[in-house]
């Protein structure tokens, strides 16, 4: 064992512990832990706003560069502070809808482009798409597969009508691949929470009391 | 005029960030450019500095008033101060005005970050495999042939992603590739056209003015 | 049948006990497995190996401590392939949090490399290797400002300095001049460079993804739209494998040290399940 005897490393091992007496009961220990990170998380980004965004690209350049017109963006900025004075509350609106407006505007040919067309190009029976499996002539079979999966998945989302017949059949094709589909996402998420456990566990056994080799 | 202005603002802007997609003239990409880094890039900053103040708020009402472990909410400030005074006048990684470190000792915001958010930040998720491992325990039944199904494709990808799949067969990780390729792909994509039609349904209501929630309020 | 009662019945500590110890005791007694590589990240890795000398990898850091078990391995190995290869990094985040851990990550392959350097021309230098452009809110602004000039958005770099004025941004004026931007996120940022930046000015995106949200991506993948991908922990490693086998570079592995851990953590969740089904079967029965 080659124990560390870093202050820091010390205080993390010591926060880490605090947060996994959480399994036991919630406890005094875990409620510091819990508000010491919103503090702290807060206190790292009010000093990357100033020194990475509003001192450099919003404040600075006023003096230094001449770019007087940043005052307006810097005024309708602190508008959003107009929240917390009911009179004048209404004016929050006004940067929200700036910067929503643009964000909600430029996402509409995004999605449309990347999570409808594209994603329809790469469905639909094409050479393109048989030859992209790397895998010779089993890749059509398996892009017919992949079309008729994502058909008859759309077809048990399709509620209008009544699931009997033609759409009965399809939509029960469609619920077999959305159980694979999800059955392979619950397998994944199982790795991905492990993981997050290992490696807290790689830093105290390791950083912390050196027991790994 | 409370209400008109902000929706008259979310369609002029909105408009203004669909056309860069169809249009690369120069002066299109000047104001375009104007709007992004002059204007909402500074506005934005600022949203981030309310939530702060939001927060801090709730804590400063719940201490005045005592309420439920009020105690934690002065742990809360501290901590947000002390940071906050350290990154500001200390500098991203030292080098400011405060100095940061005492000898070979150092305290500056970065290291603070490493030694305090990183181990609580991570710590709270690494719960989540305890408590994953507990609800898939009592709650994962194969009740139906369609769960029975979604419990052998899970058992089979929980497998064949490590190399103990590997040893186990050797067509196994290949078996898992296809699943993720084929009918992964298929369900996903399926589910995900609907998401994609609705939001963008949802983002054309708030340009239009129709979706007005966001406003907030009555006045 | 107070047996097969017991058996759905299992307090949680125990289950929490059990979990703890199958991913100790193999992070003790540790055992060599070597993973193999799948196409995704195979994909990725030679996406990042073609990059042209006059093009820089753009890396997006944008995990945040809740998944750094799972990306920071990612972002490691990646910066070991640029580091080797001499490939040109540009590193920035889309959000706040982020930014102290793509400093981390930058730094420690960064003495990795010094350490063994044994002329200036085999060190990694800030400014002449790589670059950490910084942050700016809101996200949309990088995602869109870049494909016409990254020094609009990031006029100076984390440090202060005026980025038009160090080496490794000469000749780097927009996306036209990236071989390849990897994000490396617990989110859904690898989908808005898709969505936003490469469907506007068609860079190539790649993506170190969480596990959680694999499933979800693969259908990005399968069109092509992301060049390669690293899936959770298990990603990691295969790309930690392809580093250390083909470019020879060594270094700490945490994702493939995780392993054999994530192995037998498996197991246990598996055999919990079916003690808990085997529990409620024979309750059903009675």
């Amino acid at each position: 064992m080659n124990m560390s005897f870093d202050f820091w490393i010390w205080v993390s091992a010591f926060l880490t512990l605090c947060v996994f007496s959480f399994l036991y009961k919630d406890n005094p220990f875990y409620k510091f832990a819990e508000h010491l990170f919103v503090g702290a998380s807060n206190g790292y980004l009010v000093t990357i706003i100033w020194h990475g965004s509003l001192w450099p690209q919003g404040i600075r350049p006023i003096f230094t560069e001449g770019n007087w017109w940043l005052i307006i963006a810097l005024i309708i900025g602190m508008l959003y502070f107009t929240r917390f004075f009911p009179r004048t509350s209404w004016l929050v609106r006004i940067p929200i809808a700036i910067v929503m407006g643009y964000g909600t505007g430029a996402a509409i040919p995004a999605t449309i482009q990347a999570d409808i067309m594209r994603q329809i190009q790469g469905t639909v029976l094409t050479p393109q798409n048989f030859a992209r499996w790397n895998a010779g002539s089993s890749g059509v079979i398996w892009t017919i597969l992949l079309f008729i999966g994502v058909a008859c998945t759309l077809s048990y989302f399709y509620f209008s009508r009544e699931h009997k017949g033609v759409l009965g059949v399809t939509s029960r094709i469609g619920v077999v691949f959305i159980m694979i589909g999800f059955g392979a996402a619950f397998g994944y998420t199982v790795m991905a929470r492990i993981s997050l456990l290992i490696g807290r566990l790689q830093f105290l056994l390791g950083d912390w009391l050196g027991v790994l080799q | 005029m409370k209400k008109r202005i902000p929706l008259l603002l979310v369609l002029i802007f909105g408009i203004a960030g669909i056309i860069p997609y169809y249009s690369q003239y120069p002066l299109v990409q000047n104001v375009q450019s104007f709007i992004r880094n002059d204007m909402i890039r500074i506005i934005a900053a600022f949203a981030l500095v309310l939530g702060l103040g939001s927060l801090l708020k709730v804590h400063f009402d719940k201490i005045r008033r005592h309420r439920e472990n009020w105690e934690y909410s002065w742990v809360l400030i501290l901590s947000f101060v002390v940071t906050a005074i350290i990154g500001l006048f200390g500098g991203r990684t030292g080098g400011g005005m405060l100095p940061t470190s005492i000898g070979s000792f150092v305290f500056n915001i970065q290291v603070i970050y490493e030694n305090v958010n990183v181990p609580l930040g991570s710590t709270m998720f690494a719960l989540l495999a305890f408590f994953m491992a507990s609800a898939a325990y009592r709650a994962f039944r194969a009740r139906s042939l369609d769960s029975t199904l979604l419990l052998v494709t899970a058992f089979i990808v929980m497998l064949g992603v490590l190399p103990l799949g590997n040893r186990i067969s050797h067509h196994l990780p290949s078996f898992v590739q296809w699943i993720m390729d084929i009918p992964n792909v298929a369900s996903k994509r399926g589910i995900g056209f609907g998401i994609a039609l609705g939001s963008v349904a949802t983002a054309l209501k708030i340009l239009l003015g129709i979706e007005q929630k966001w406003l907030g309020g009555t006045r | 049948m107070k047996a097969f009662e017991y058996l759905s019945k299992i307090d949680r500590r125990i289950i929490y006990l059990v979990i703890g110890v199958v991913v100790i005791l193999p992070l003790i007694f540790p055992t060599v497995e070597r993973v193999r590589v799948m196409a995704p990240a195979q994909s990725l890795f030679n996406a990042v190996d073609s990059i042209p000398e006059d093009m820089v990898l753009m890396i997006d850091f944008d995990y945040d401590p809740q998944t750094m078990p799972e990306n920071e391995p990612m972002a490691v190995a990646l910066l070991r392939h640029a580091f080797k290869r001499r490939i040109k990094v540009a590193a920035l985040s889309l959000y706040v949090q982020p930014l102290a851990l793509a400093l981390k990550a930058l730094d420690q392959v960064t003495e990795e490399f010094n350490a063994r350097a044994q002329t200036s021309a085999d060190s990694i230098i800030y400014g002449r290797d790589y670059v950490l452009l910084g942050w700016q809110p809101p996200p949309i602004v990088p995602l869109l400002e870049m494909g016409i000039s990254i020094s609009n958005v990031y006029s100076t770099d984390y440090y202060g300095y005026r980025t038009d004025s160090l080496p490794v941004m000469q000749g780097i004026e927009n996306f036209n001049d990236v071989g390849i931007l990897v994000s490396i996120s617990g989110g859904n940022a690898p989908l808005w460079w898709v969505g936003y930046s490469q469907v506007l000015y068609g860079v190539a995106v790649g993506a170190g993804l969480t596990a959680v949200s694999a499933s979800d991506f693969y259908i990005y993948y399968q069109t092509g739209q992301f060049s390669g991908l690293m899936v959770g922990m298990k990603g990691a490693a295969e790309y930690e494998e392809l580093v250390e086998s083909k470019l020879q570079v060594p270094g700490e592995r945490k994702a493939s040290e995780a392993m054999p851990s994530l192995t037998a953590a498996h197991l246990a969740i598996m055999v919990f399940i079916i003690i808990g089904n085997i529990g409620y079967m024979m309750r059903r029965r009675i």
